[in-house]
């Protein structure tokens, strides 16, 4: 930095003098809003001015030599060597040491910051809004430190999954969302389903905080650990998202401004395929009904003949020659009946699968009207988002309507209201995990490379319209068309949240306020199932209704008053939550008549399976913020919550539970007498406790409705083990922290430290099934979880008008497991498998001294060094002794984002390191073993020698000697990427990614000027990206990965995950 | 101050009792705490019978050759550990002894329901035997106790689960006498295997009985006990005693492979072995038990193909008949019937354990058997033919056990466990064995045992060379 600062200092010296000379500019702040009253001096002389209201100055020096200093109450001062220049546009850089700079605490009691024992991290409106994204959560990716965000893997509207601080938890690691002071929720209900391979897959329909819309908000401040949450009671253990939306106050009169985005979206990564040979076996194939009628057409495996070769092959899409002359297509097999099918060449199509995505697009507009008034003020706003998905038949629709009201009928009343109504709707949300509704089980795992995806797009069999599908194979597959087109699972969700608050300032010192919340929703999704499909001959539809309602109303007392030194603030408050949640999905899995897609169209009896939970929590808790001289503040809390999911039928005598924090803060640079390059520094530290309970009804033990014989019920005891004497989860934590700043805020070194143990976890421990259930509710297990965050922020230069200010945020985290429940070896948290098949699963367990996140599978034998040992035939030896994969999570992470402005341009641009952590791919497993990937092109006739060993000694002395035996290429592939172990199939997740880039321009309404574009209005348009670029070491896919199990997410696993976008557009932005 | 006087009042009432309603919030409105019998006696006869069939066609089928798989056929290779589809009956045996064992407990404990106690001693004893035939020593007296906190039990020796107290043999005794000595008024309701009939029971109970007996015939001397039950005659003798039920054609309660997709279907053809054994016996019921390959004939494929090395096209082989796929209705769930008991008999008096004529056992069977399979016995089927008992060539206990597996088809392991006993019918030698060509003995204790009852486990596992599929029960002669 020094030496820039010192070449900008020479460049200046070097200039040519002249005479007495008119300097004029516009002073901004950093985000080119004007500044007036900033004080211009000549140095060294009496000469001065200042800027107007539209922060316009205009002012003579003597010559070129003059220093110009411009300063302001809040911002750093600024000292400029005229030069040739008679335009001098100065942007003043905010000290946060002298700005009234406030953050939103635990309540939504507005804190300065520097007071603070913990650390609070917060983003800016530009932030979260720049370069949007559909899902509200993906905004914070890379931006927060300690923040981890994973997208899901069907595409638009789909969850993503966010963490703070990693994983302390068994069971529950979802942050609390919370929106102008009271919670909303970010649940994520997927459809009932079976493991099985038949009935519905699991649908994933978005998580709730997706919904929070980017253009409504004004801040998000990022509680991290438990002393910054714990009042926000029991959810606030993984900390919280504090969302503060956008009010009318700051603006006089009435104001409009309206953003537009739109997105051209394309598919980021394909996987890369072999094309050198075609569908069969052993280099035979021929299609006569795809259902096993000719050579190899019963599966599509691609080891057929090779491709481009000028071999000729009766294929799905040859022609058939009707008696009558007409023709038909090979797969048109209830049309033609069996007749011969005219070979065609086996050619290549590499781009099969780029084709069949499409662009897509995503258009997000925003109007807003603010208005102040001389008792209030408010904000009126609308949203519309409307995403084609690059998926064929995939969108996702929402509008949003908020607003907030801010009202003082007198001055020590304050009445103010926050609400949102937001409608979103699918038209089809594409299916989750392995099976024949995920196109891609068709497209990938077992789209032969022989196939044409292209002449699928005609679906159905002529004639047989809505009754027979028309594909390469009907054995497992569905035409990927049809299931995209017919089989849809659509979903319509109207959704409020906002709460009224009333504050009254009884005296100077003493206020009280009450509010009142609601987050509700309804939610009904469809799914439409056509005849002919795999899973559902006479096909099928159900109807899951959802609905879920949060109320909290709570009261809260401050008292603030200043005795000499000393300042005192005590507040106290309580707080009441009730939950209900109603989820049934109705559902008639087979249909009288074809493509009436109604419940009472069922040709059988309905099934319903339906869930009602209901939760009140309770709670007391106080606050006492002790301030001395300005240098060193105590805040104590104390939290009481009962919970009603820890009673029982018949006693509540668990359901209390209280947890205390303390933390502090101590200002050196205004104790301590720092060097001058220290602008400010501060440490602090905090010890604090939450305390967690669980979900309703894990108490007492229940039978639940089964399958009906002869529509007579059936019933049975639930697979859970029951705990009558549950008792709350404890967070425990110690944090320190410090957070300096050198050269007038230009370097800013914000570091954290923290170690939190978590015991007492309410677990579902699983238990073998020969003791009669599978899993038994107890509270054990201790884990803790240290880590370090860094954010570091930096001005590297500042030249006139150009500024490039860069911030990173470094975090590392791990989560260790101290003690697992008595008498056990392991414990497993999840797990992700192929249909229900046990030996095709990846669990997530961890054991004493594990991390959470390990992953474990199966492999093949190998050596104490890592060799595998083969038989002697050269065939690799299946080892079923469950094996650590590695852990799903980073070793670290790191963001690293970057703002550029000069006059009137910005840019911006955000990379997202993460490094280390594994993940296991089902599309390597299938597509590998299927010979569909590049890693299977090399077939050679000679067959293929495993790396490895054989042993030519005895078990108990081996003698390992290096293996020379080849066996045929097709049963190396089939063995090396087995699915039934996935040790083969864990990747490296590492990766580094270009997140998002906007390049902008404003324009800025002339000064003085009052038309439509006049003083103080402004356009700016910017071209922006999001998710453009990735290094990585995996081939096949978007390394950023989610998948689920029933109705879990489980990370670490790509579960046949269809192409996530990379997305460009332009962004608008107007305000007038 | 009024106000903040009146505020503070508000606070203190809402939280004057901070855990009012509690316990009625808490308590689930979805599921209740306590059921009927008659609900649980129908869930385990239905979910039972509905899994295991599901089983005996996907894993059971092939471990006895009377199918193979064309794909995704480890577990027909003999890697038992890895199959695709069925090949893991443990989750379904315990959880159905587990709501039996809650059925039994209520039965005991109120006097009003004392009329499930039969049905529930009969139902442990039958799921019992299914469960150590499969495995050999399992955990049973330990079992099924995690609510009273034993969550690992031990496994016990399959001879002690045959012949303890409250083990196989003393429960069906149990379950008799329980029913004989019932005097209530109160019907057994939920049975859907004999409508409510006690005495469709104790036919039940005495053909499981006999069963239990002839499979330990090799360890123990059973022949008195056999003679008794054949003499008193209250066993299982016409298909319409059949402890059986019906599936139906449409959902919810057809047979599993009816909903499935087609390919699942279609991955299973007959088994080089059935189709030498139809071809022997020129067997009428292929037509119902097969269909006929795309070349008008019925042909099998050698079990255990290495799928990565054969061309195959399925559509030469014979697929399962239509009652497996597109008339369920014709299938029935199969505990026990009225054909395998008289080949039971059979056998017993071929080997002299009982007085009675074998031949007329066997023949019984046989027409029973036709019967039971909707095809109309050949004239000359039980005369000319190689069915013809004692024909010339033909060993009568090849005869007796080859006609009880084709019979046994898709009724869970059965085959496959006679065969393990007998060694009948003669068995092929795979393609291409995943277990050096041996035929397995028993099934391999599932992961989740190792990974959650590890220290039990260990001990079982020791007891079986390391959880190998070849070590031998010990009802093994």
């Amino acid at each position: 930095m020094k030496p820039v600062l010192l070449w900008l200092s020479l460049c200046l010296l070097s200039m040519p003098v002249f005479a007495q000379i008119t300097i004029k500019g516009v002073i901004t702040d950093q985000n080119k809003a004007p500044i007036p009253g900033v004080n211009i001096i000549e140095l060294g002389t009496q000469n001065g001015v200042s800027t107007d209201a539209n922060g316009v100055y205009s002012i003579q020096v003597k010559d070129q030599n003059a220093m110009l200093s411009f300063s302001f109450i809040g911002f750093y001062d600024e000292s400029v060597q005229v030069g040739s220049k008679t335009t001098l546009n100065i942007m003043l850089r905010p000290n946060s040491e002298l700005l009234d700079e406030v953050v939103i605490t635990a309540l939504g009691l507005e804190r300065d910051p520097k007071n603070l024992g913990y650390v609070i991290q917060k983003l800016e409106t530009k932030q979260v809004s720049e370069v949007k994204s559909p899902n509200f959560v993906d905004n914070l990716a890379g931006q927060v430190a300690g923040v981890t965000v994973s997208q899901g893997a069907t595409g638009v509207g789909s969850s993503s999954k966010i963490t703070i601080r990693g994983e302390a938890s068994f069971t529950n690691n979802n942050p609390l969302f919370v929106v102008d002071g009271v919670p909303i929720n970010n649940n994520s209900i997927i459809n009932y389903t079976t493991d099985a391979a038949s009935g519905f897959q699991e649908i994933d329909f978005g998580n709730g905080a997706m919904e929070v819309n980017p253009d409504d908000i004004a801040s998000v401040s990022v509680l991290k650990g438990p002393a910054a949450a714990a009042l926000y009671g029991t959810r606030a253990s993984n900390g919280v998202i504090l969302i503060e939306t956008k009010s009318g106050a700051t603006k006089q009169g009435v104001g409009v401004s309206i953003n537009s985005s739109t997105f051209v979206d394309r598919a980021f990564k394909l996987p890369e395929f072999q094309n050198k040979y075609g569908q069969g076996n052993s280099g035979e194939f021929e299609y006569v009904d795809g259902l096993g009628g000719g050579v190899n057409d019963v599966i599509s495996y691609s080891y057929g003949p090779q491709l481009d070769a000028g071999i000729l092959v009766p294929q799905y899409d040859s022609p058939v020659t009707m008696p009558d002359g007409s023709m038909v297509r090979g797969g048109d097999i209830y049309v033609h009946g069996g007749l011969p099918i005219t070979p065609t060449e086996f050619v290549s199509h590499p781009d099969n699968l780029k084709n069949f995505y499409q662009t897509g697009y995503t258009t997000m507009n925003n109007a807003a009207v603010t208005s102040g008034f001389d008792k209030g003020d408010f904000r009126l706003s609308f949203t519309d988002m409307r995403s084609e998905s690059i998926i064929p038949g995939v969108n996702l629709d929402r509008q949003t309507v908020s607003s907030r009201l801010n009202f003082r009928p007198t001055s020590k009343l304050k009445i103010s209201t926050s609400l949102s109504y937001i409608n979103s709707a699918s038209d089809n949300r594409p299916a989750n995990g392995y099976g024949s509704e995920n196109v891609n089980y068709a497209l990938v795992a077992w789209g032969p490379r022989s196939l044409n995806i292209n002449n699928m797009k005609d679906y159905w069999q002529p004639g047989l319209e809505g009754l027979e599908q028309y594909s390469f194979n009907y054995t497992y597959f569905d035409n990927p068309y049809f299931t995209l087109l017919e089989n849809r699972n659509s979903f319509q969700r109207d959704r409020f949240f906002g709460n009224v608050l009333a504050r009254y300032q009884f005296t100077e010192n003493l206020s009280a306020q009450a509010r009142t919340g609601m987050d509700y929703s309804t939610e009904l999704r469809k799914f439409s199932r056509a005849y002919s499909s795999n899973r559902f001959q006479n096909g099928a539809y159900a109807e899951h209704q959802v609905s879920y309602r949060e109320n909290n109303t709570d009261l809260l007392l401050n008292y603030k008053k200043l005795f000499g030194d000393f300042l005192i603030d005590i507040s106290a408050g309580a707080n009441r939550m009730d939950q209900s949640a109603n989820n049934a999905q109705t559902q008639a899995l087979s249909l009288a008549q074809p493509g009436v897609y109604s419940l009472s169209n069922s040709a059988i009896p309905l099934e319903t399976i339906q869930y009602t939970g209901r939760k009140r929590i309770n709670s007391v808790y106080g606050l006492i913020n002790l301030g001395y001289k300005d240098f060193l503040f105590v805040d104590v809390t104390g939290r009481n919550d009962w919970s009603s999911a820890l009673a029982t039928p018949t006693s509540a005598a668990n359901a209390s539970f209280f947890y205390p924090s303390v933390s502090s803060s101590f200002i050196l640079s205004n104790v301590l007498d720092l060097p001058s390059y220290f602008s400010f520094a501060k440490l602090r530290a905090s010890v604090a406790q939450v305390g967690n309970d669980t979900d309703p009804y894990q108490t007492t033990g229940a039978f639940v409705s089964s399958a009906p014989y002869a529509s007579q019920p059936t019933f049975t005891d639930q697979n859970f083990i029951a705990n009558a004497n549950l008792l709350p989860e404890k967070t425990s934590s110690i944090e320190f922290g410090a957070d300096v700043r050198f050269f007038k805020d230009r370097l800013n070194i914000d570091v954290t430290y923290y170690d939190a143990h978590t015991q007492n976890q309410i677990i579902s421990l699983p238990v073998p099934i020969s003791s009669g259930y599978t899993q038994q509710v107890v509270n054990g297990g201790l884990v803790r979880s240290r880590g370090v965050e860094i954010m570091l922020g930096v001005v590297p230069v500042i030249k006139g008008e150009f500024q490039w200010s860069s911030f990173f945020n470094f975090s590392r985290n791990i989560s260790t497991v101290e003690e697992i429940p008595a008498g056990l070896d392991n414990l497993t948290l999840a797990y992700n498998r192929v249909y229900d098949n046990v030996n095709q699963t990846v669990w997530v367990q961890v054991e004493e001294g594990g991390r959470i996140g390990d992953l474990y599978g199966t492999g093949y034998k190998k050596t104490d060094d890592g060799k595998f040992i083969l038989d002697a035939n050269g065939n690799y030896i299946v080892d079923n002794d469950l094996r650590k994969l590695g852990n799903y999570n980073p070793d670290f992470m790191l963001g690293w984002s970057n703002n550029f402005s000069w006059k009137n341009w910005n840019a911006s641009m955000l990379i997202d390191w993460r490094q280390g952590g594994v993940i296991v791919s089902r599309t390597q497993a299938l597509a590998g073993v299927a010979g569909q990937l590049i890693e299977t092109a090399d077939r050679p006739e000679a067959g293929i020698v495993a790396e490895g060993v054989v042993n030519a000694g005895t078990d108990e002395n081996p003698v390992y000697e290096t293996n020379t035996k080849a066996i045929p290429a097709e049963s190396y592939y089939r063995q090396y990427y087995d699915r039934n172990h996935e040790e083969n199939n864990t990747l490296d997740a590492s990766y580094v990614k270009l997140r998002s880039v906007s390049i902008g321009y404003t324009f800025r309404g002339k000064a003085e000027s009052t038309g439509f574009f006049g003083q103080g209005r402004s356009m700016q348009v910017s071209l922006i990206g999001r998710n453009l670029f990735a290094l990585s070491h995996i081939k096949h896919f978007d390394p950023e990965q989610l998948a689920v199990q029933g109705n879990q997410f489980v990370s670490g696993v790509e579960d046949m995950s269809y192409a996530t976008s990379r997305s460009m557009g332009v962004k608008l932005n107007l305000n007038f | 101050m009024k106000k903040l006087l009146y505020i503070y009042a508000v606070g203190a009432l809402l939280f004057a009792s901070c855990t009012k309603d509690f316990e009625a919030i808490n308590t689930n409105p979805n599921a209740p705490i306590e059921v009927q019998p008659s609900l649980l006696l129908r869930q385990v006869i239905y979910d039972y019978g509905e899994q295991m069939s599901y089983e005996g066609f996907t894993a059971g089928n092939p471990l006895g050759q009377y199918m193979t798989m064309v794909d995704f056929n480890l577990f027909d290779r003999h890697s038992l550990t890895q199959p695709q589809y069925g090949g893991n009956p443990w989750p379904v045996v315990y959880k159905n002894l587990r709501d039996n064992e809650l059925l039994l407990n209520t039965s005991r404990e109120n006097p009003a329901q004392a009329v499930y106690e039969g049905p529930a001693l009969i139902m442990k004893a039958y799921m019992a035997q299914a469960l150590t035939d499969m495995y050999g020593d399992v955990p049973y007296f330990e079992a099924l106790q995690g609510k009273s906190g034993n969550v690992s039990p031990v496994y016990d020796s399959q001879e002690d689960i045959y012949l303890a107290e409250n083990g196989i043999l003393d429960n069906l005794n149990r379950g008799i006498e329980a029913i004989e000595n019932y005097t209530g008024a109160a019907s057994l309701d939920g049975d859907i295997l004999f409508n409510g009939a006690l005495a469709g029971w104790l036919r039940f109970a005495n053909s499981l009985k006999i069963k239990a007996l002839m499979r330990i015939s090799a360890k123990q001397d059973v022949s008195t006990e056999l003679q008794a039950i054949v003499d008193a005659g209250v066993y299982i003798k016409t298909n319409a005693e059949n402890a059986t039920y019906d599936f139906t054609d449409n959902q919810p309660n057809n047979f599993r492979m009816a909903s499935l997709r087609q390919g699942d279907f279609n991955i299973y053809v007959m088994s080089a072995t059935m189709d030498q054994i139809m071809d022997r016996y020129v067997d009428p019921r292929v037509s119902v038990l097969f269909r006929k390959s795309a070349n008008d004939t019925y042909n099998g494929l050698l079990n255990g193909q290495d799928a990565s090395q054969s061309s195959i096209t399925v559509s030469d082989y014979s697929f399962a008949g239509t009652s497996f796929r597109e008339s369920t209705g014709d299938l029935d769930a199969n505990f026990i019937t009225a054909w395998e008991t008289q080949f039971w008999l059979a056998e017993a008096a071929l080997k002299g354990y009982i007085s009675d004529n074998a031949q007329t056992f066997y023949e019984s069977g046989v027409e029973l058997a036709f019967e039971y399979w909707m095809t109309d016995l050949p004239e000359s089927y039980l005369t000319l033919d190689s069915a013809a008992y004692g024909a010339f060539g033909q060993d009568p206990m090849e005869q007796i056990i080859t006609q009880k597996w084709i019979a046994n088809t898709i009724n869970g392991y059965e085959g496959w466990i006679e065969y393990n006993r007998t060694g009948f019918p003669k068995f092929k030698t795979l393609a291409a064995s995943l277990n050096n060509g041996l035929i397995p003995s028993r099934l391999p204790y599932p992961t989740d045992e190792q990974a959650l009852n590890a220290t039990n486990f260990g001990a079982a596992a020791a007891n079986t060379n390391g959880n190998n599929v070849n070590a031998k029960m010990w009802w093994q002669p």
